[in-house]
């Protein structure tokens, strides 16, 4: 028997990002695995350190660059506990439907991604190609595609510009049938069906050990939803279902996505009906009223921001399209933030990689880690 | 869950070392307990308290000290909790939370390599974002950043 180490990354199509997968083979059987990080480190947490508090959500988008919006959210509710501030209605729901468009443009990512790996072309170029209809609502609220800068200690920077909520809804009824159609490309193929099914099995109970969190977790069964479970921002009030499925396996998670896509919508329709209904400001009173200003620079508005705010610590924990991200933000009454820290989901999942993938052959792994849905920039961070 | 409770079970579970239990914004309590008892005390919160979920395991410099928090999750009490203890300013070290909870394994490399928190007893205590061989932890209070324009460039002509 001759069992050997090779390399899967830094640079292989399967590793969606720069990192490197060090698998222990013999033959054509995995052995163990040993992910090697730190080639996107770019040591977020300290540069937050040395920044105003509005600067860090600049860094937030870079995070997770598919997620932009829901790391940004996730620093805010923590910025904001720790210095004491209450954002208005109105931004609250912005925030969360920007969460969720988010998720919906996170999740068909990963499906034209995931579904390319697997050698299947045309729902690559249709994942895409829908994709980029979200990315057109963003910009047009925020003005970026893809890192926004668009939430605020204190509220969001603006508010949503007419029409926005009939265009939302057009993107929306537009998707929907599209789901259906994702669903029958992959769910009716017997090539799909044959290369996921009963591969990179996680039991809820060794999730739960190693910290998996996210779909992988809801795709053994388990019910955990920050969204359900310790309601954030205005999720008690929108109704929603979480997606789970029983075979904790590749097939599984796939699953868990597309529900978890169709639960988005839903979602997002209740939250348009809301914000049509409700105008109001979007920015916290007790800022300055030009902090809020939408083409003020970001580094004067946060100077603007420095006043004696009493010292705290906010902690937030949020849904984030991958799992479970929280964060930590010290506050010790400085103009920048003591300490932050964030704990990402696909970190996490990561480092259980020897739980899912040893056992299975080598040509499974691409299916596997795709499943997983890995990210590097918010491992790295 | 709230403070009392977490007390309550705590005492009732004789976990030993507890300093305090405080409330918290966003979590059921904090917990503050000495760093020699982490041994014992890790198991009796994971099975009496019932938090088998670690989030994740962080380091503070506080300058005259270090704190190492770590934040769990309960699914039948639908809550976080946070533990947290004060470590020593000169060596600060503390015995992992790995044995007890797999999933410390990573973020406790983490804290090693950025904040310089020595975790005893470590599986695979290696460095996991920073290259092999480095020297300094980053996120220490006395490892400064600078931005460019605060530095000075020499610019060299050929």
């Amino acid at each position: 028997m001759s069992d050997m180490w090779i390399n899967m990354g830094p640079q292989h199509p399967m590793t969606h990002g720069l990192w490197n997968l060090r698998v222990h083979i013999d033959g054509e059987m995995i052995l163990g695995v040993d992910p090697e990080m730190g080639y996107l480190h770019r040591g977020i947490e300290k540069i937050s350190e040395d920044r105003h508090y509005n600067e860090v959500i600049t860094l937030m988008d870079r995070t997770c660059y598919v997620a932009g919006m829901a790391w940004e959210h996730l620093y805010i509710q923590a910025a904001e506990k720790a210095l004491g501030l209450e954002p208005p209605e109105r931004a609250e729901w912005i925030r969360m439907m920007s969460e969720e468009f988010q998720r919906l443009a996170s999740h068909i990512m990963w499906y034209a991604a995931f579904v390319q790996d697997l050698g299947l072309m045309s729902p690559f170029l249709y994942g895409m190609r829908d994709r980029d209809l979200i990315l057109d609502l963003f910009q047009s609220y925020t003005g970026g595609r893809l890192t926004y800068e668009y939430m605020r200690v204190g509220g969001v920077r603006n508010d949503l510009p007419v029409g926005f909520n009939d265009r939302a809804r057009k993107v929306l009824d537009w998707l929907e049938p599209r789901l259906v159609e994702y669903d029958r490309l992959c769910m009716g193929s017997d090539i799909f069906r044959r290369r996921c099914d009963d591969l990179g099995i996680l039991k809820a109970a060794d999730c739960v050990k190693h910290g998996v969190t996210g779909p992988m977790l809801r795709s053994a069964g388990s019910k955990r939803d920050i969204r359900k479970d310790r309601p954030y921002s205005r999720y008690a009030q929108v109704d929603f279902d979480v997606a789970t499925a029983e075979s904790a396996d590749v097939t599984g998670r796939y699953l868990v996505r597309m529900e978890e896509m169709r639960q988005s919508i839903r979602i997002l329709r209740q939250t348009l009906d809301w914000l049509d209904h409700h105008p109001g400001p979007v920015l916290a009173d007790r800022l300055p009223r030009w902090l809020g200003a939408p083409y003020a620079p970001i580094g004067r508005e946060a100077y603007l921001l420095k006043r004696n705010y009493p010292k705290g610590i906010g902690l937030s924990a949020i849904e984030e399209p991958h799992g479970e991200a929280c964060a930590y933000v010290v506050n010790e009454g400085g103009e920048h933030p003591y300490r932050v820290k964030f704990r990402s989901p696909v970190f996490a999942n990561l480092s259980a990689a020897s739980q899912y993938l040893v056992g299975y052959h080598v040509a499974d792994i691409p299916p596997i880690m795709g499943s997983v849905d890995v990210c590097v920039g918010e491992v790295d961070r | 869950m709230d403070a009392d409770e977490v007390r309550a079970k705590l005492t009732g579970a004789g976990a030993p070392g507890i300093l305090s239990v405080d409330p918290f914004p966003g979590v059921a309590a904090r917990v503050r307990f000495s760093p020699d008892s982490a041994a014992p005390l890790f198991p009796i919160v994971r099975d009496a308290l019932g938090f088998p979920h670690l989030s994740t395991v962080g380091g503070i410099d506080w300058v005259e000290r270090y704190e190492v928090f770590y934040l769990l999750w309960s699914d039948t009490a639908k809550t976080y909790l946070l533990l947290s203890a004060d470590l020593d300013a000169k060596a600060p070290h503390i015995e992992t939370a790995s044995s007890t909870w797999p999933s410390a394994n990573w973020h406790e490399r983490e804290a090693w390599e950025l904040v310089g928190i020595g975790f005893d007893h470590h599986p695979d205590l290696r460095h996991l974002l920073m290259p092999d061989g480095y020297d300094f932890h980053p996120l220490q209070r006395a490892f400064k950043l600078h931005e460019p324009e605060e530095l000075e460039v020499k610019v060299r002509h050929v």
